[in-house]
């Protein structure tokens, strides 16, 4: 029985999103519960419901605040549902809405709350790699994501062939659609592409301008049934598909993964995506790729065939093909972790949403299926893939 | 004051660096900071380490190269030892910053997290460098390495796992220089290269450590690299496996 038998292909739907503002790492004067509750209550106010219906909790990269923590301080009426998604990172950022979706879908809780909030007040600092860089790794100086994305992607460049112009096109469009967002870091701070190639190197080939950087901030959305969101007052982004997970000899292996230069998208999960959705590669209009590091994200891109492999990946990673409305494979279309904010990934989810809802800051014309990729070159990787009621 | 001379160097330049030295050592940081390039300030500042006590600078040499930089190397003395730093200098609008400062000689980073992890599942590791030995993770039964190590072989699921000596021998599978200071323990060894060696004596299984001399190391994936087991810097640490090109 394939997923899409199972009926979870537009069973649910996102209906109300937010993130609070994009606060420079240290500087929020709230703790990452108040801005999770912030973010919350936005999300709540965007879909026109009460919070106190939330019936469900779901988050992942080891956050803070547990659902149950955190539906209390909602005065939530019961909770019926509560998950964090395991391994670190933004790995679990679509993983977290496919498993709010799977909630609803089968009728374990009827409006979940999706939901991730970092303040280095009470955070501390690296979040995101608490738990994940062992001895065998940082007894040898190995202490952050961006040496071990590094490693990965120096092989993706030295042996597989994929152009450094690809990474460098990737950090360009983000910065080009964060100059429309008023609510991005990056916004009225464009890019100028000597600087990008003349910045500090972090760890080679990674030099700053390819790496995300942590903000204080907090993102929510909410996930109810395909039959709820239509007496909403938003046009539903309902979900299609979702996968997520690891591949054979992949996850926690310091450095013996088998597809080494894979974002961690094998194939067996990329063809359930599409498969699920019953959508084929080319008909995706629009994708919200997570950018740790730049690399990944090309790596990604890869993994789902959007670009060759090898030399050929520069023939698509252009900035023209990349940026909204009309390039050929338009990304990270709010600036994505680089240049709109980093909540692990969390801005991606509501800018998939938004241009569903045709909303965007960069919006995609009649945006009908919405791609969200998340945590390449980590543990877990996960999928979600987005459409409207055009494409039911 | 009479800066010294050295061939293809600028004069400008080598007044500057002279007065940069005796900047540092009299921590005068006004000076010190608008001598480095602005956009890594940070990065600059954690990558050397000083010597305890830090009172006189002696400039030793200043040489063009590489990459249109060029390379000064200053001995800072204090009242805990000496350290040489070489920074590099470039000429932004007409005016000399530093836009790379390191330790030399190059040294590897120890760290305090060289030791088994908590699950005590990598200790025979541990222990095996301890005797001289890279010893790595093995199932009898089928055959399989496996690494890092599990609580049972995810091949046959056999739980009598052994730790057999494998030959530090290997090619480079990827290799990463890293320039930022992610932890206050790597100040004084920055740059450094971490590679990740393919290790035919262990089913091809991949280990990670610093290569050693890598801060101007060609470094090619597919290179032939050997490792030598460096001691424990007191008896109660751990040795770590360095690697060195062949
Ligand atoms: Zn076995």
């Amino acid at each position: 029985m394939t997923s899409r038998d199972r009926a979870f292909r537009g069973a649910t739907a996102v209906v109300g999103i937010a993130n609070t503002p994009f606060h420079k790492r240290g500087t929020a004067t709230q703790s990452s519960a108040q801005l999770t509750l912030e973010a919350i209550l936005a999300a709540a106010a965007d879909a026109g419901i009460d919070a106190h219906d939330i019936d469900g909790f779901v988050s992942y990269a080891n956050d803070d605040n547990e659902g149950l923590a955190i539906g209390a301080a909602l005065g939530a009426k019961e909770i019926r549902w509560s998950t964090m998604v395991w391994g670190g990172g933004g790995g679990g950022v679509a993983a977290a809405v496919n498993a709010a979706s799977a909630a609803v879908a089968s009728g374990q809780a009827d409006m979940v709350c999706v939901y991730r909030g970092i303040s280095e007040a009470d955070a501390g600092r690296q979040s995101y790699s608490k738990g994940h860089m062992g001895p065998l790794l940082s007894g040898h100086g190995v202490f952050a994501p961006a040496q071990i994305c590094a490693l990965r992607t120096q092989r993706m460049l030295e042996v597989d062939g994929v152009p450094a112009s690809a990474m460098k096109a990737l950090v360009q469009a983000a910065y080009h659609h964060a100059q429309n967002n008023p609510d991005a870091v990056a916004y009225g701070r464009p890019l100028d592409p000597a600087v990008y190639d003349d910045a500090r190197w972090i760890s080679e080939p990674l030099r700053l301008y390819d790496c995300s950087r942590e903000n204080d901030a907090a993102g929510a959305v909410l996930v109810t049934t395909a039959e709820r969101a239509r007496e909403l007052r938003q046009k539903p982004a309902y979900v299609l598909s979702g996968v997520q997970g690891a591949g054979p000899d992949w996850s926690e292996s310091v450095e013996n993964d088998l597809a080494y230069t894979s974002a961690g998208f094998h194939p067996a999960m990329v063809a359930r995506l599409w498969e699920g959705a019953g959508v084929k590669p080319g008909e995706v209009d629009v994708v919200q790729v997570y950018e740790n590091f730049s690399g990944p994200a090309v790596a990604s891109l890869i993994d789902f065939g959007f670009v060759p492999k090898g030399p050929d990946a520069g023939r698509v990673m252009q900035f023209e093909n990349l940026i909204a409305p009309h390039g050929s494979l338009p990304v990270n279309t709010a600036g994505g972790n680089i240049a709109e904010g980093f909540v692990h990934g969390f801005g991606l989810i509501v800018e998939a949403v938004r241009q569903i809802r045709g909303t965007s800051p960069n919006q995609v014309p009649d945006a009908a299926l919405s791609l969200l990729l998340g945590g390449p070159m980590a543990p877990s990787v996960g999928a979600t893939l987005f459409g409207s009621d055009a494409v039911l | 004051m009479t800066a010294k001379e050295f061939p293809g160097v600028p004069a400008d330049l080598a007044e500057v660096v002279e007065r940069h030295g005796h900047a540092v050592a009299a921590g005068d940081n006004a000076t010190v900071l608008a001598d480095f390039r602005p956009d890594r300030v940070g990065q600059l500042l954690a990558s050397a380490r000083p010597p305890e006590g830090m009172h006189s600078a002696e400039l030793l040499d200043v040489e063009p190269g590489p990459d249109g930089l060029f390379s000064a190397f200053i001995r800072y003395t204090g009242t805990g030892g000496e350290a040489v730093f070489r920074s590099r200098w470039i000429q932004l609008d007409g005016t000399w910053l530093v836009t790379q400062v390191r330790n030399v000689p190059d040294t590897p980073p120890r760290t305090s997290m060289a030791h088994p992890s908590d699950d005590g599942l990598d200790a025979p590791h541990w222990e095996g460098l301890r005797r001289g030995e890279l010893r790595m993770q093995h199932c009898p039964r089928c055959d399989r390495w496996t690494w890092s190590p599990r609580p049972i072989c995810p091949g046959c699921h056999a739980t009598d796992l052994e730790w057999p000596v494998v030959d530090p021998v290997g090619r480079i599978y990827s290799w990463t220089r890293t320039w930022q200071p992610f932890s206050p323990e790597v100040t004084g060894h920055l740059p450094y290269v971490v590679v990740v060696v393919e290790l035919p004596g262990a089913g091809n299984r991949r280990i990670l450590g610093v290569l050693l001399d890598g801060d101007g190391a060609d470094v090619r994936i597919g290179a032939e690299v050997k490792g030598e087991i460096e001691p424990a810097a007191d008896p109660e640490g751990y040795p770590l496996l360095r690697w060195r090109l062949v």
